[in-house]
């Protein structure tokens, strides 16, 4: 291309919509190469030290809870997913959506759940003991252990293979399924040998998530003690203020998840199956006698498990605290844990509805955009805060000078010190969640109204706020609700980033447990919980418009 | 007068597909409205969406009533050429009534021009009475006209049309076809008809050219 032609395309192309969009870019891959510059640097003492003594042990630890929870996540989703797919049996429409509930319990609530529980004075052994004189092995029941931390992420992470792989077998899987029957081969048969090769992309999509979620947990392993690279993070930060080995362990954790990201884009070569889109929905078959009861109770036992013995148990805790907790400073943390997420999600929304928007008109450059502007989705938490942390310190250095001529005293922490850090960490790490939902809006309304109302006269910004917005409405509202929530969820970016004595309903809670307050911790984790069913409700109301 | 000059155009969806469009010219004089034929990826719908500036071609010029729209320095952008256009499946913004969508291109006028030209439009198309409905509460014909009536309301210098009568019934076909050959008369537009259908070529266009593999 000479010169003109390239003058020539940006003409037809750029605009403001471009720059707001490159400075998104920017604000995501900041932090990220701060983590990946960190390689480079000459590394201190401590670094030789946890890399002698400690490091092997963290891998080896997340490698094990990575391995473990991703194969049992992905059968027992797949499994429940072709039951509630393909069979009929008793309390099966109540299951469909159900199952889905363990989601919206945050794995490090459900851990201190569980442990409590579990524990000798819980209320499983002391039932057993007083009622039934029996007293379980305290082994058999030690739920702070590598074994224990697979239970927990498991069950309440399989949500995610369920909830990507049973529409996938409901609505694209039926023409296989019932040439696979006409051909003469028993269900099972069909299950292993077309089912489960099919829906592969949909089950390690939904693996995949419950990876990332494992690699950037921090609070249900250090309440049960179990050393990771994630943990690792907040100890070299938290216990000897070492920014520099924390970021040097976050850029290994980062080469952990880029390994994840590469395996499975190895395990997709050479398979892409062209499925029919256009697809009648599968007719279950109806199970009866003991069949139908096997499923049940399977179906029944991971409900249990998953959402209603855990939430039977806060229930309980809660009424025992509600009077010393329902008060004044419980609404202040309320308030602050809204004001940080509402503030965060409307910056994320104004910055992917700008993104997405730029991101239509289809080329090399708006693909890069946008897997750029979703990146900090697979990036763990603790590495985005220390992205953060490390960008905000380094800012308030050069800010110095600033600062004392504004008379704030010789080289004060501003920037580093304020709610900004932690709003600019929720934005990075959950863009995608936003985007994600605002790009579906702007593909399902296509092009023609946006290249209608220019050919009318409009240029790019109008048509946005007379035809674009308009239309992807419903689109940005499930976004804002889907990122909200995540953000009210979220805890180790929130550990990290808050200012000094800032608490949000995710960081209290897991105080409380910290400090074996347990019930105390019951409300606020119930509320998390509330809030978190919002999204699984938002989740269903797009399924069911979808099918319509 | 010269309306629209296309000069040596050439336009491929990407570097490695062979171009949908070579090499192409055309002129058309005032009220000239001409048919386009071709079968379906003869790139006849991409020749409208490259005049109307919603793809850029690679090479080549285009001039709208003797005003450089594309060369190898200008681009001008959709909103500012001056072209109307009727969309295959009309693309009525259905979150407005027939009488905002009809609007929509107006905002350079002031308030009594616009209700002005709104009566106008409604009375060309025929479609008094209906300014309240959602494009949704209209039959397929009355939203072509819709379309119609939107896309002449800015009094465009050309108008452009991808297969107008795709989407109707085939025994409304004839009637819309003759009521779409007034309308355009009555306003003296210079249009282009794009279709893959001979006899919608033949109902209203005075002149034809085809493209595609079929020339």
């Amino acid at each position: 291309m000479n010169p003109d032609t390239i003058k020539r395309y940006i003409r037809k192309e750029f605009s403001g919509w471009w720059m707001i969009s490159m400075i998104g870019a920017a604000v995501v891959l900041l932090p990220v190469l701060f983590i990946f510059f960190s390689i480079f640097t000459e590394p201190n003492e401590n670094w030789y030290q946890i890399q002698q003594y400690l490091l092997r042990n963290y891998i080896t630890n997340s490698v094990i809870l990575v391995g473990l929870t991703s194969l049992l996540t992905a059968f027992i989703g797949v499994t429940l997913a072709w039951l509630i797919a393909a069979y009929d049996f008793p309390l099966k429409k109540y299951f469909r959506w159900g199952l889905i509930l363990p989601i919206a319990i945050p794995p490090y609530i459900g851990a201190y759940t569980y442990r409590t529980m579990l524990s000798y004075t819980g209320v499983v052994q002391s039932t057993l003991r007083n009622e039934f004189h029996y007293q379980v092995d305290p082994d058999f029941l030690a739920v702070s252990s590598l074994r224990g931390a697979v239970f927990i992420f498991t069950i309440f992470l399989f949500p995610y293979v369920y909830m990507i792989t049973r529409p996938f077998l409901e609505n694209q899987s039926t023409a296989y399924f019932e040439n696979a029957r006409l051909l003469g081969r028993k269900p099972l048969a069909i299950f292993l040998k077309v089912i489960l090769p099919l829906s592969r992309p949909a089950i390690v999509g939904g693996a995949l998530l419950t990876v990332y979620e494992v690699l950037s947990d921090y609070g249900v392993t250090s309440y049960f003690g179990i050393h990771t690279i994630a943990t690792a993070i907040f100890q070299t930060w938290f216990g000897m203020y070492d920014v520099d080995s924390a970021l040097k362990l976050a850029s290994w954790l980062m080469v952990a998840v880029i390994g994840v990201f590469l395996f499975e884009r190895l395990l997709r070569k050479g398979r892409h199956y062209h499925l029919s889109t256009k697809s009648r929905p599968l007719t279950p078959m109806k199970l009866t006698g003991i069949k139908a009861g096997i499923a049940t109770l399977y179906c029944s036992i991971i409900f249990l498990l998953g959402f209603l013995i855990p939430v039977v148990q806060l229930i309980s805790w809660s009424i025992l605290t509600f009077e010393s907790i329902w008060n004044d400073s419980f609404f202040t943390l309320m308030t602050q844990t809204l004001y940080v997420a509402t503030l965060s999600t409307i910056i994320i929304l104004v910055i992917v509805v700008v993104v997405a928007n730029v991101c239509r008109s289809q080329s090399a450059f708006s693909y890069t955009l946008s897997k750029i502007i979703t990146s900090g989705y697979s990036i763990p938490g603790a590495i985005i805060a220390i992205g953060v942390l490390a960008l905000f310190i380094t800012l308030d250095n050069w800010l110095a000078p600033v600062y004392s001529s504004m008379g704030l005293g010789k080289a004060p922490l501003i920037l580093s010190m304020s709610i900004a850090m932690l709003i600019f960490g929720n934005v990075i790490r959950f863009m995608a969640t936003g985007y994600n939902a605002v790009e579906v809006g702007y593909e399902k309304m296509g092009l023609k109204f946006t290249e209608a109302s220019r050919t009318l006269g409009l240029g790019k910004t109008r048509t946005f706020f007379k035809v674009d917005l308009p239309l992807i409405k419903g689109a940005l509202f499930s976004g804002f609700v889907l990122t909200f929530v995540e953000i009210c969820k979220e805890l180790p970016l929130a550990l990290l980033l808050r200012p000094f004595n800032f608490e949000t309903l995710a960081t209290k809670t897991f105080q409380y447990a910290k400090d074996e307050r347990i019930h105390e911790a019951s409300i606020s984790s119930l509320l998390i919980i509330a809030i978190s069913i919002l999204s699984v409700i938002v989740f269903q109301m797009i399924e069911r418009r979808e099918k319509q | 007068m010269n309306i629209l000059q296309i000069e040596n155009i050439t336009f491929s969806f990407s570097k490695k597909t062979k171009p949908v469009i070579n090499d192409f010219s055309l002129s058309i004089n005032s009220g000239e409205i001409v048919g386009v034929l071709g079968s379906s990826g003869s790139g006849k719908s991409t020749l409208l969406r490259l005049i109307a500036g919603l793809e850029m071609p690679t090479t080549g010029s285009i001039n709208i009533a003797g005003r450089p729209v594309f060369s190898e320095k200008v681009f001008i952008q959709p909103e500012n050429r001056g072209v109307g256009m009727v969309f295959q499946d009309y693309a009525l913004f259905p979150h407005l009534t027939v009488k905002d969508n009809i609007l929509f291109g107006l905002s350079k006028l002031t308030k009594s021009e616009r209700i002005t030209r709104l009566r106008e439009m409604l009375e060309l198309v025929q479609l008094e009475g209906f300014e309240k409905r959602y494009p949704h509460e209209l039959s397929g014909g009355q939203q072509q006209r819709v379309a119609l009536a939107r896309a002449l309301a800015p009094k465009p210098k050309l108008l452009l049309m991808d297969e107008p009568f795709s989407n109707l019934d085939a025994d409304l076909k004839e009637v819309i076809r003759e009521d779409l050959g007034i309308i355009l008369k009555k306003a003296n537009m210079t249009c282009i008809l794009v279709s893959h259908d001979k006899k919608d070529v033949e109902a209203i266009c005075k002149r034809k050219i085809m493209v595609g593999k079929s020339l």
